[in-house]
């Protein structure tokens, strides 16, 4: 297990850096594993991303198809690639707070 | 720390928990002229979990297994390994490999023509622990001191080994150094089989040390037997992702397409690699538009299981293994299906094609086909209308080692190319002689750590090189080019090597299955079914 710690706040990753514990996600949590993508700031795009993955997964427990996200969120998936630079499943889910993608993805 | 050609097998028992070597980029083969790497200056992730883990090879790691806190517990694992290893090694516990393993055993004359057979061996610039023999002369040595008894004269015959703690730590780690892809084994004049070695130890591990990649159990096998599929969907998120699908290609082709749910009596159950349906849709939009305009009677299972054709225990764990064929099995007899086609997922070839005839009995013996195939039929039957001109881009073909080494299916997806994509070349070597892709035997969805550089460095070079030849005379051309991979596990890990070493941005070298290439072709459809968007 390891720690990824950002200024006083500290949080169990796992050996991709996926937050372990998806239930003490909120915005602030958003924000710090944010910086670990090279995100700067977080945008309105990059939040609308963001919430439609946590809701989805809040619902249905696995993340969405990615196409699935790009035609309800309105974005190109080159749009999605440019505000999350590792993609959307290590980059975006990561943020979102999700466990990190399984099986042949 | 040694250098990698000068390891020695009794190195391995040392108890200093530093990697034994490293593999540096100065000692990798290098890649062809043609192509400057972007990667060159990429940095090889330092080993995170090296303090709390057992990181004592080289320098990655795949399974993250902690370190014994006391002597007693080291023993224990030690005692557990030998009893797993006699297990090995009887019929009534290892029926399905037990033949092979006692050949490659007692019967390995030593030669070395399977190490330059080996494409991580080779990458690696002859790391002398990557060497195919190398993990079974240890397991070689276990047998005759541990299994057989043997004595001083066997000792002296066979060689010595201090089967210590670190010694098996390491050779966990070492048997996910191989592909699986038994590439040596066809190249042993005798058949020695020395990646069945690193099968049956990862095997050891797993069943009686419940020792193995997260991403292959915990996140892999278990997860399906518990939710349906490895990919974490359960029959009503597939039915709603497949129900995307059918809207999407629709859209897309201005052809209506619908895929068929649990249609008892069907002529084909087809069942996908899940991952195709979440990251490839195209692939799975492919095959429902070609098998509904080729008239075929098919359907899908929304029973748990029957959605996903992985199954992992075929690389590390023989229960895990019956467990999943089983169920697919079952599956299939419940719907009174006329047989199951497998889409393009070459380990699901062999788990549900080859190992589990050894399983099958009765009524489950279900009869099983691929899929290439049943679209070689399809396309050569002339009931489709095809533009080949549609496919106006050069197109390479990589052979999935399950489907083409281990099945011989060589044939049907070249039938299929000549057919439907004019700008159609062989890499250098092809069919059954072809490489890994580097991502076989659960590899591509592996990256704990940074086993991603060693993926993307040392066990997919020899595919890049590969590729690049094969498009020697376009690389930089700026036109689209087209990695033809038939199988989920390939495409993953070629799309994480084109990724690593900017392939698609710097070269335009693209990737995808046989079906969207069929699909791309067929004229009854709107222009552009591969849309070439990076995915």
């Amino acid at each position: 297990m390891s720690v990824f710690e950002i200024q006083d706040r500290k949080y169990e990753v796992d050996e991709d850096g996926f937050l372990q514990s998806p239930e003490i996600w909120d915005r602030h949590v958003a924000c710090d594993f944010a910086t670990t993508e090279g995100i700067t700031e977080v945008s309105e795009s990059h939040w609308k991303i963001v919430q439609y993955i946590r809701d989805y997964w809040l619902q249905n427990d696995i993340a969405p198809m990615v196409r699935k996200m790009c035609k309800e969120t309105g974005f190109k998936l080159s749009e999605i690639y440019e505000l999350f630079p590792s993609g959307p499943a290590k980059g975006a889910c990561k943020v979102a707070g999700l466990p990190k993608p399984t099986g042949c993805v | 720390m040694k250098s990698p050609q000068d390891v020695r097998l009794r190195d391995l028992s040392q108890r200093e928990s530093e990697p034994l070597f490293d593999i540096t980029r100065a000692q990798l083969r290098p890649l062809p002229d043609a192509f400057t790497a972007a990667s060159a200056g990429r940095e090889w992730k330092p080993l995170s979990e090296s303090t709390a883990c057992e990181c004592g090879l080289d320098n990655t790691c795949a399974l993250n297994l902690p370190k014994p806190s006391t002597w007693q517990e080291e023993d224990e694992l030690v005692q557990r390994f030998i009893q797993g290893v006699e297990k090995l090694f009887t019929s009534e516990n290892n029926w399905g490999f037990l033949q092979p393993l006692v050949l490659t055993m007692e019967h390995c004359t030593g030669c070395q023509t399977c190490s330059d057979s080996c494409h991580i061996f080779e990458a690696s610039g002859r790391a002398e622990p990557y060497r195919p023999t190398f993990r079974s002369e240890i397991l070689r040595r276990v047998y005759f001191k541990h299994v057989k008894k043997g004595g001083l004269v066997s000792r002296l015959q066979h060689g010595d080994i201090e089967l210590n703690w670190p010694m098996i730590a390491r050779l966990a780690e070492l048997a996910y150094r191989c592909n699986l892809c038994r590439r040596c084994a066809q190249s042993c004049p005798i058949g020695a089989d020395n990646a069945l070695v690193a099968h049956e130890l990862r095997k050891v591990f797993s069943q009686e040390m419940g020792i193995a990649p997260k991403e292959l159990h915990e996140r892999g096998s278990m997860l399906q037997l518990k939710v349906g599929s490895s990919t974490g969907m359960s029959p009503r998120v597939v039915r709603e992702n497949i129900e995307f699908i059918d809207e999407d290609i629709s859209e897309k082709t201005g052809v209506e397409v619908h895929t068929p749910w649990d249609v008892e009596g069907a002529d084909v159950l087809l069942v996908h690699n899940a991952g195709e349906i979440l990251a490839w849709p195209e692939n799975p939009g492919a095959f429902a538009l070609i098998l509904n305009a080729a008239g075929i009677k098919w359907t899908m299972s929304s029973e748990l299981l029957g959605y996903d054709s992985i199954n992992y225990g075929l690389w590390y764990d023989d229960a895990q293994f019956a467990r999943v064929a089983l169920r697919h099995a079952e599956v299939a007899r419940k719907l009174g299906v006329k047989r199951i086609v497998i889409g393009e997922c070459g380990h699901a070839h062999k788990a549900l094609g080859v190992i589990a005839d050894r399983l099958l009995m009765g009524d489950l013996n279900i009869p099983r086909e691929s899929s290439l195939t049943l679209l070689r039929d399809i396309v050569l039957s002339g009931c489709l209308k095809l533009d080949p001109s549609r496919n106006d881009f050069p197109v390479t073909l990589h052979d999935p080692c399950n489907l083409v080494r281990l099945m011989g299916i060589v044939q049907p997806q070249r039938d299929i190319l000549n057919r439907i994509a004019p700008g159609f070349r062989e890499m250098t070597p092809h069919g059954v002689n072809n490489y890994c892709c580097g991502g076989g035997s659960g590899f591509a969805i592996m990256t704990p750590n940074n086993f991603e550089d060693w993926r993307a460095q040392v066990s997919g070079r020899k595919k890049l090189e590969q590729i690049v030849n094969a498009f020697s005379d376009c690389l930089d051309d700026g036109n689209p080019k087209f990695v033809c991979a038939p199988c989920s596990n390939c495409k993953g890990q070629i799309r994480d090597l084109f990724v690593y070493h900017d392939v698609w941005k710097k070269n335009r070298i693209f990737y995808g299955g046989i079906a969207e290439l069929i699909g791309n072709a067929m004229t009854d459809v709107k222009p552009g079914f591969i849309d070439w968007e990076w995915h």
